[in-house]
């Protein structure tokens, strides 16, 4: 079962929005409200934006509001989209069928700060920014911090399972999301947790169906309020940057860190030659390096002061230990403090030729593990420059890679590509290149026993497609049990191959 | 129920010229923000804190422009959304676009100049709102803004009442330095302006009035009536020219950003006027010794930078200077990035349109001033200062001028009326 595309609304159906919500101006289905929710800072195929552009959007505040919408909409076929902050990497939260946005922005309340068991309630509308502009008056902060820390929601981090950059010392979302409340595809109100306590961290109760439900896309449901693990404000924050002149040097650098034994250590980046060439070219606040630098690796710990003096120490030997050369305090400080806002700074590429255009930015979020990298990077590089030269909308911003698994630094990176599209000039043509660019990166993950998305979702052309290969038999399951929770294929229709569920 | 434009068709809605041309000048400023999209503006804007829609985000804003290029959209579809702007500026400096490329691809998100173009559009096709349609109407009438209100004709405002504020001072028409006075300060807080003038006098300023002094033009510019603006503009550089005026001395933010950005574009190289921020000149005259303070006044206030000082000046240090030097002063200050995310509501004609939303600003400004602890919120912007005192009203915090406090302290007897901050005095 296909959900069919629903553009426009029944008058009847916009009057039973407004009874739910009986707020003025919170069922919006003017032209405005609906085209400026269609998109997310994916590549969007902008010549057909219009076939994307949603029936309404509704603005809850409460849990009831939205499960009575969603219970609606089951009655009327309309498919639902949750939108949080609309500011992912992937499709999540773009309409492909049309129908109804729940947009959660006005949830945005912190409900309780428990500093006794160490946890914050909150709703789902809520930035980590604004989080911890409330939490630092009592000296703990949320610590997932994201590259989009200033815009980014709750509700979508926990709908993506979200990255931070210092999850490594810290959790990422999944670890740093104690319970939370979400709305099912037929409209029941429930709470998951590792078992069934709001503020419980452990448990061997039940099935875990926060771990379900995590990573959700979308598809399974609505966020409306989530418990968050706080923690106590770092004393102590120690950057420091390598610079290499071979990328293997850096590599094996890395390695050395990781497994180093220093707990403290929050994450680690490594910069391939691209990513340096292209900072170098056109980021004005990128400090100049030596021309013979072609690999960095950045590297944080966060602890006490007294954990921290003694790991920095074991830090710059391991990071010198293969040629790697310390760049310097400005650096360490100043580019490690601009970790979020330099994620956003793509906004321009350059086209064969040189000439600069504004770009929309494509990051290829694979999980991969250490060994692989230098090959998925050969390999990735080449067809990026296969596509450039062939279709001249394209740029290549380099890799980076992240340390990715939580509490321990080892392991598997999340190792993104950065891939500059001029958007302006798509057309049917070259936007199915894209795709197809796209699919080949993520055929190169898969073929070294990689994940496709670390923390974007997968539910864009060039990665839905292979969500089946890499979950292998787990496919069927998936596909049971959202047939089995969303029995009418309303919530987020058009994700990930789920139409499959409905196949018989 | 029947929605328009559900597919792109780029031939069916052919824009008028005046949308045309609005897009063809804006629409690679607009990639340059849909580009991206990543929204790290969202959470400082000051009215979609309030309002939490998308729509009033500066990234809609920019999207509109590709929208309309597209056929998507037309201006009508989003005028209300337009009006939803305070012109405070603070997207543009949280834009990643301007914090690290802009100025390299000389690509700076340039969002409150979109914001104005969209508003010129809307007065183009008769789309502007019927509340600014009346101020505008209403400031052409009186040659300065009707602050007092725009029911009762009887209010002693307009050019007849500009220099009622002046009674007893004694302040010169004309000369070399004049001290232009805010229509909001002439005749709705007039112990901005008594304070100002008197502190200046007290320091061995010279200064004078216009002969005739009309609204600087700036509100009119911010809503989209450039023609009134810029006639409003040739009538004062003319009349300064008149009497000989070389520098300008502006006690009013909005006015300072209308005479060092607007009016440069308006005349080119032939505005040579020297024009000074009133904090800066004040904060000099105290580290010059030309003006002491040594009354003390016992109270514990947080500053509130206001957003063309702060966000589109880059002015923050003066100010900060002047409360130091206040004796018996506690100033708990909150650092002028943080409030990069503050505003009062009350710029960018939001205040005439949506009074609510201003409204909605200034009790959450003032509710972060509560969380200090303090008895006072200081401005240095008049116009903010009316709804910060009325939210501050609700909330028991007085809300005064920097200048109002710079005159106590040099034992200045102000006089004049400090508009909704006399609510206080009633409690």
């Amino acid at each position: 079962m296909t959900t069919a595309t629903v553009r426009t609304l029944d008058d009847a159906v916009v009057a039973d929005l407004e009874a739910i919500m009986g707020e003025p101006g919170s069922v919006l289905t003017n032209i405005s409200s609906r085209t400026n929710r269609t998109r997310v800072p994916a590549p969007f195929p902008v010549h057909r934006w219009g076939e994307y552009v949603p029936a309404a959007v509704v603005l809850p505040r409460t849990a009831e509001q939205v499960s009575e919408i969603v219970k609606l909409a089951n009655r009327a076929s309309i498919p639902v989209v949750p939108r949080a902050g609309g500011t992912g990497l992937n499709d999540g939260a773009v309409p492909l069928r049309g129908g109804i946005i729940l947009d959660v922005k006005r949830m945005n309340e912190i409900k309780e700060v428990d500093l006794a068991d160490r946890c914050v309630t909150v709703g789902p509308g809520i930035s980590m920014m604004k989080l911890n502009e409330e939490l630092s008056k009592y000296g703990v902060f949320h610590p997932d911090t994201p590259a989009s820390y200033p815009c980014s929601l709750v509700g979508g981090r926990i709908a993506c399972s979200g990255f931070s950059l210092l999850g490594t010392r810290f959790g990422h979302t999944r670890d740093l999301v104690m319970s939370f409340e979400i709305v099912l595809p037929t409209g029941e109100i429930i709470r998951v947790g590792d078992g069934g306590g709001k503020k419980i961290r452990k448990s061997s109760t039940g099935y875990h169906l926060k771990h379900l439900f995590m990573g959700h896309q979308g598809t399974l449901g609505i966020v409306t309020e989530a418990t968050l693990e706080i923690v106590p404000k770092p004393e102590a924050e120690f950057a420091a940057f390598f610079a290499f002149d071979d990328y293997l040097k850096a590599h094996r650098t890395l390695h050395h860190i990781v497994t180093s034994g220093i707990a403290t250590l929050a994450g680690t980046v490594l910069f391939d030659e691209k990513k340096i060439e292209y900072l170098r070219r056109d980021d004005e606040a990128f400090i100049p390096m030596p021309s013979w630098v072609n690999s960095i690796v950045a590297t944080a710990l966060y602890g006490t002061k007294a954990e921290v003096t003694a790991a920095s120490k074991i830090l710059m030997e391991k990071g010198r230990a293969e040629g790697g050369r310390y760049t310097g305090d400005h650096m360490a400080v100043g580019d490690w403090a601009s970790r979020h806002d330099r994620y956003a700074n793509p906004l321009h590429g350059r086209i064969p030729g040189g000439q600069v255009v504004p770009m929309s930015w494509h990051c290829e979020d694979a999980s991969l593990n250490w060994t692989v990298l230098p090959k998925v990077r050969e390999e990735w590089t080449a067809i990026a420059q296969r596509y450039i030269d062939e279709w001249g909308i394209f740029d290549n911003w380099g890799i980076y890679c992240y340390t990715s698994a939580s509490y321990k630094p080892w392991g598997d990176y999340l190792a993104e590509i950065d891939i500059g599209i001029w958007e302006e000039k798509l057309d049917d043509d070259n936007w199915a290149a894209w795709v197809r660019f796209k699919s080949e990166l993520a055929q190169v993950t898969l073929k070294y026993g990689g994940s496709l998305s670390n923390c974007h979702g997968t539910t864009r052309a060039g990665d839905a497609e292979h969500v089946p290969e890499e979950m292998g038999g787990g496919w069927d399951v998936m596909k049971k049990v959202k047939r089995m929770l969303d029995p009418n294929n309303i919530m987020n229709p058009g994700k990930q191959m789920l139409d499959e569920a409905y196949q018989d | 129920m029947t929605i328009e434009k559900e597919q792109s068709d780029y031939s069916s809605k052919p824009p008028t010229d005046g949308q045309q041309q609005f897009v063809e000048r804006w629409r690679e400023n607009g990639y340059n923000c849909y580009s991206s999209g990543h929204k790290f503006c969202r959470e400082v804007c000051p009215v979609m804190q309030v309002t939490r829609n998308e729509n009033h985000t500066p990234t809609a804003f920019m999207a509109n422009i590709i929208a309309m290029d597209r056929g998507l959209l037309d201006i009508e579809d989003v005028a209300d959304d337009y009006v939803h702007c305070v012109q405070c500026g603070g997207c543009e400096i949280r834009c990643p676009n301007t914090l690290f490329v802009g100025d390299f691809y000389q690509a700076r998100t340039e969002t409150v100049k979109v914001v104005r173009a969209a508003r010129a559009l809307m007065v183009d096709k008769g789309l502007d709102r019927d509340g600014w349609k009346l101020w505008n109407r209403l400031t052409r009438d009186l040659t300065n803004e009707p602050v007092l209100g725009t029911t009762d004709e009887g209010q002693p405002q307009g050019q007849a009442y500009v220099r009622n504020w002046a009674e007893g001072l004694d302040i010169p028409i004309g000369g070399e330095t004049i001290m232009f006075v805010d229509c909001e300060a002439a005749f709705y807080r007039t112990s901005n302006t008594r304070a100002t003038a008197q502190v200046l006098q007290k320091a061995g300023v010279e200064f004078g009035l216009m002969n005739e002094q009309w609204c600087c033009g700036g509100p009119a510019a911010e809503m989209g009536y450039v023609e009134q603006s810029r006639a409003f503009a040739e009538h004062n550089v003319n009349d300064w020219r008149a009497s000989g005026v070389k520098r300008i001395i502006a006690i009013e933010p909005h006015d300072y950003i209308h005479f060092t950005e607007d009016y440069p574009a308006y005349f080119g190289p032939d505005f040579d006027f020297e024009v000074v921020q009133i904090v800066e000149l004040v904060a000099e005259l105290i580290k010059e010794g030309n003006l002491v303070l040594d009354k003390p006044i016992n109270k514990t206030v947080t500053y509130h930078d206001p957003c063309r000082l702060n966000k589109r000046k880059n002015i923050h240090e003066a100010p900060r200077f002047i409360l130091n030097s206040i004796p018996g002063l506690t100033f708990k200050d909150v650092d002028h990035v943080t409030q990069w995310s503050y505003c009062s509501g009350g710029g960018g004609g939001l205040s005439i349109e949506k009074p609510d939303i201003t409204a909605e600003i200034s009790r959450t400004r003032l509710a972060r001033a509560r969380e200090l602890g303090v008895d006072m919120l200081v401005s240095a912007c008049v116009w903010s200062e009316r709804p910060l005192a009325t939210a501050g009203h609700d909330v028991g915090i007085e809300v005064a001028d920097i200048i109002e406090l710079v005159a106590e302290s040099a034992g200045i007897d102000i006089g004049g009326r400090r508009g909704a901050s006399e609510l206080e005095a009633t409690r």
